[in-house]
């Protein structure tokens, strides 16, 4: 899984503009896929027939695009102005490498005299060494997009830090499940869907959930922790399992997923954790609440240090989202 | 031809968010016989079909009706308190002429405050809240009816001007977005006079409730489901004396504006490309936007049904949603071409999903 | 037959337990309530409840009456030592009316509460005026935690303590009536209309998640019921001393209605014109931009449905002690009755 991931996280796909990764993640699931197809947002929807004539639709949601910045003006002196999209804050990004989508890279820094507490991206620009507009403007052209520099190392054991985990690792776990259940004869048909756009709220999912219909909806993505110091009281810590999503800031989970998942990881000594996320949403919400409507539910990695550049995470945690999902896609129904 | 007879007509024609009827009609009478290839939606967008050679492709034009405005909330001692309709800076209603629509005829009335000469000091260095503001239309004696009631409907009371060196810029109320709909009115008429055949089914689209962002496109784009969308829209630039250069947004005369991302919408990468190819090959200005604000019902649109791929043409704009909003005239001519130009040059194979 | 009263059937459902999220905790004593007056139930994946009663005309119209069942509440996030328990919002809580609030945990029973207030003898200069996130605070259970950890799972709801009282000019004090009250006056309406006099077949939505959620509830109710026409009904804002008439609505003086660019400003109008005839006094309302309300969620539910929002005033919205007058709900239930059976607004709303 590592490795698979390591080449993902390093194709380059702000919001918007995930092309470059869709690409690389449709080799990567073909194999296992029935169909593979691309929408007009430019979700990558892939999709196991159901062995079943009664099965049911099961969605598996993970999104592919990253938090970055998109190129808004030239300045005459070869300065790099920009906007950022999705969320993004200057303090956890100063200072840092970046890169363009063209290939060139720069540095993000803050113009002089800047408190870097109350700070707008409007007052820092990206230095890539060019000294006029002109050179600056065969270097990047405006709208190009830029995204800090993607990065994975491993630390001790099973955990890593890097960046963007958030959410290339779900999109990992969709790849796991869709080869753990490539030939298993899963009575129910699954998409695994790669959304776009979730980081500047969640519009790629929507669409996709429209069109798949799902009786059931999984997301797969990245959760805050109560683990570090000065951390808000939250029941949810790096390395405890896979954490089953009760609640974040845009969604009340369906109680018979929760309770399905919770049986299924009990079942199987799958390791998981409960998770009330305070603030933040996720696809799951989209999922729940398009055309139909769906039995919605998510799996989240534990993960310390979300949208900065060193995303900390434990594979185990995300391979027990990886064991969990499979085994709800196989029976997502509650018996009683 | 080159006649902005028809943005006059538009700009001054009263409809707000809530309200936009007066402008449905000067809509389908300036559509003349093409009038009758336009229905209603059931949110009350109007949706004019050109059916083209293979309906099952489909492109969505649209510009909204509406436009910011007022809604009468109460009438005490005989003035009224008013709530804004969309997003006014209160710095912009003092002291403004303004239009209530009751029952079917237009009142005029001032908008009023206190006296500067009656402000406290802390008063004078702040802006007048709406609450604290009230319209007059005039005083009434003991018993006689006031012509205006709690929910009738205004909008600014502005002309239509020319000004600057020969006549280069206009000012008006309601640019936002009448400039759109005069496009797509000219459009229309230009497609049947011509008997252009499209390679797809076009629906122009006269939306409502832009400015509150409920959006009758939302219901127009989830009815159509096209494969494409092509917003037309104001956009407020900074080209102001004084302004950073990368604060700038876009140059008023320089074109149409192309937006990369706005507060609501990613666009599409393909679309801003062949839109900047073919103001090349026309030799049409069109210029990009350096900067990243507002958003427009190209937000609903993209998110509609199972996912539309959305461009935003703007005019660009300044002093936007107040009674004087400032545009140069080129660029509505430069915005209007080169959607023709676009619609005509489309490859719709190219922006296929796979 | 004597036909329950219109307080009686809110003290009925107001009473039960349906915090945004666990709208199906009491469904067994929902049904018994509401199920006899209507021809089928279903429950959708985002937990709405939709309703039909048939109409016995052939080829009849179809409407939506709109009023969401669930109500604020919070979420039990972390057992702690002692029987404390670690909270979540759910929905706009109101933070002035937490400390010392009397709630029930709904685990697998009900668990009798109180949230923690710290009395004056042991603050700290200035505490008193401070508010504390309901994040922040706790509530006191009486269990030990090894008992709460079997009884109470992670993510159970919690609710205010259901009390009800009269105060002394026909008015009802108590929880949740935003918005089950209204849900009350509909299904009273129906209880009483025959179907040979409806006029359309009627779709009642139970709407999940209107506290909760901005994506999910009326938004796929509305989709799934596919109605011509419809009703969103909730309460409004009632007028108190602090606030200013333009932006309530009087108690005791009958029902509201929105006006402003959202609504069907027709199906408004007609609504209006079946109350002057009806004799019902009506408030009219603006709303400018969004109603507060699912109407804008029934609107784009499907392709712009025509939706009229009434409103029913209440007072101390969002705590255990919200207000309303008996008379003003009779007002919505005739209101209901009305509209349901009207067959001229009935058929100009018909889809073409």
């Amino acid at each position: 899984m590592v490795q698979e991931l390591k080449k993902i996280m390093h194709i380059q796909g702000v919001s918007g503009r995930e092309k470059p990764v869709m690409t690389e993640l449709a080799g990567l699931i073909r194999p296992y896929a029935d169909e593979v197809r691309t929408d007009a947002l430019g979700n990558l929807i892939a999709c196991q027939k159901g062995a079943s004539k009664s099965g049911k639709t099961v969605m598996l949601c993970a999104h592919a695009d990253e938090i970055g910045f998109i190129v808004t003006f030239i300045e005459k002196n070869g300065w790099i102005r920009i906007a950022p999209i999705g969320g993004l804050r200057p303090w956890n990004t100063l200072y840092r490498e970046v890169a363009f989508s063209g290939g060139t890279r720069g540095v993000i820094v803050p113009d002089v005299g800047q408190d870097v507490d109350n700070l707008s991206f409007e007052k820092c620009y990206v230095d890539i060494g060019a000294s006029t507009e002109k050179e600056a403007e065969r270097m990047v052209r405006i709208g190009e997009t830029l995204a800090v520099a993607p990065n994975l190392v491993r630390l001790r054991g099973t955990r890593y830090a890097g960046r963007p985990v958030d959410d290339r690792l779900g999109c990992a776990i969709l790849l796991e499940i869709a080869r753990n259940l490539s030939g298993k004869a899963c009575p129910h048909t699954v998409y695994y869907v790669c959304s776009v756009q979730e980081e500047v709220g969640c519009r790629g999912s929507g669409p996709a959930s429209f069109d798949i219909r799902p009786d059931y909806a999984l997301a797969f993505d990245v959760t805050g922790t109560g683990d570090v110091p000065g951390a808000t009281p939250m029941a949810c810590s790096v390395g405890k399992g896979a954490a089953v999503k009760i609640k974040d800031g845009s969604v009340i989970c369906h109680t018979e997923v929760v309770r399905r998942l919770r049986t299924l990881a009990s079942e199987r000594k799958i390791k998981y954790q409960d998770e009330i996320l305070l603030h933040g949403g996720t696809d799951t919400s989209m999922m729940q609440g398009t055309g139909m409507g769906s039995k919605a539910g998510a799996l989240s990695v534990p993960t310390r240090y979300i949208h900065s550049a060193v995303e900390l995470f434990d594979l185990k945690d995300a391979q027990a989202c990886a064991d969990l999902g499979a085994a709800f896609c196989m029976a997502p129904e509650q018996e009683d | 031809m080159d006649n902005l007879d028809l943005l006059k007509e538009l700009c001054e024609t009263f409809g707000p968010s809530g309200w936009e009827d007066p402008v449905k009609e000067k809509i389908l009478e300036e559509l003349g016989p093409l009038s009758r290839l336009v229905r209603e939606d059931r949110a009350g967008n109007l949706i004019l079909t050109v059916s083209g050679t293979d309906h099952s492709r489909k492109v969505m034009v649209s510009a909204h009706m509406d436009e910011v405005g007022f809604m009468v909330s109460g009438i005490e001692d005989g003035y009224l308190k008013f709530r804004t309709v969309g997003g006014i800076d209160p710095r912009v209603l003092c002291g403004r002429r303004v239009q209530i629509l009751h029952d079917g005829r237009y009142v005029n009335g001032v908008i009023g405050s206190k006296a500067v000469h009656h402000q406290t000091e802390e008063e004078r260095s702040q802006a007048t809240k709406v609450k604290d503001m009230y319209i007059d239309i005039g005083s009434f004696e003991e018993g006689e009816d006031i012509p205006a009631a709690m929910c009738d409907y205004g909008t600014f009371l502005s002309e239509f001007v020319r000004f600057g060196e020969e006549d280069r810029m206009i000012k008006a109320k309601a640019i936002d977005d009448r400039l759109g709909c005069a496009i797509l009115i000219e459009l229309a008429r230009e497609l049947a006079k011509n008997h252009t055949m499209l390679p797809y089914d076009l629906y122009i689209c006269f939306t409502r409730c832009e400015e509150i962002g409920y959006s009758g496109a939302t219901v127009a784009a989830s009815v159509i489901q096209p494969d494409i969308a092509v917003v037309l829209e104001s956009t407020a630039v900074g080209d102001l004396a004084g302004t950073e250069d990368h604060a700038r947004v876009a140059e008023t005369g320089a074109g149409g504006v192309l937006s990369l991302v706005d507060r609501s919408t990613i666009y599409d990468e393909d679309l801003i490309r062949f839109a900047l190819a073919t103001g090349e090959k026309h030799g049409i200005p069109v210029q990009v936007k350096k900067w990243v604000s507002g958003g427009n019902d190209a937000g609903h649109i993209h998110k509609s049904g199972r996912g539309v791929r959305c461009l935003a043409l703007s005019a660009p704009a300044r002093y936007l949603h107040s009674p004087s909003t400032v545009i140069c005239a080129q660029d509505y001519f430069c915005m209007r071409d080169l959607l023709s130009h676009m619609l005509q040059d489309l490859q719709i194979s190219d922006f296929e999903t796979r | 037959m004597e036909t329950k009263s219109i307080k009686q059937w809110i003290l009925d459902l107001c009473g039960l337990m349906s915090v945004s999220g666990s709208e199906s905790y009491d469904e067994n004593k929902l049904m018994e309530l509401v199920r006899p007056f209507f021809d089928s139930v279903e429950r959708d994946p985002v937990g709405n409840y939709l309703f039909l009663k048939k109409s016995r005309r052939e080829n009849a119209p179809r409407l939506l009456l709109d009023t969401h069942y669930d109500e604020i509440g919070m979420m039990v996030r972390e057992i702690l030592e002692g029987g404390f328990v670690r909270i979540t919002n759910i929905g706009g809580l109101d933070p002035r009316i937490l400390p010392a609030a009397e709630v029930v945990l709904y685990g697998e029973k009900p668990v009798f509460g109180v949230i923690v207030s710290t009395p004056p003898h042991l603050q700290k200069p200035g505490e008193s005026s401070k508010l504390q996130d309901v994040r922040d605070l706790l509530i006191d259970t009486g269990y030990t935690k090894e008992t709460l950890e079997k009884i109470l799972p992670i993510g159970s709801p919690v609710g205010y303590m259901p009390r009800y009282t009269e105060l002394e000019g026909g008015e009802l004090a108590g929880k949740s009536m935003d918005n089950k009250a209204c849900g009350a006056c509909v299904i009273k309406a129906l209880s009483e209309t025959d179907p040979d006099e409806l006029a359309a077949d009627v779709y009642v939505l139970f709407s999940a998640k209107e506290e909760s959620s901005s994506t999910a509830g009326a938004n796929v109710g509305a989709y799934r019921a596919d109605p011509d026409y419809a009703m969103c009904i909730d309460v409004n804002l009632g007028k108190t001393p602090d606030v200013s008439k333009d932006e309530t609505v009087e108690l005791g003086k009958g029902i509201s209605l929105t006006y402003g660019p959202v609504v069907s400003r027709k199906l408004t109008d007609r609504t209006a014109e079946l109350c002057r005839n009806a004799g019902l006094n009506v408030q009219p309302y603006i709303a400018t931009r969004s109603t507060g309300t699912n109407t804008v969620k029934i609107v784009l539910g499907r392709a712009g449905i025509p939706t009229v929002d009434v409103g029913l005033p209440l007072k101390y919205m969002h705590t255990y002690n919200e207000v309303l007058v008996l008379k003003d709900a009779e007002d919505l239930c005739r209101l209901v009755r009305e509209f349901v059976c009207d067959a001229r607004i009935a058929e100009e709303f018909r889809r073409g």
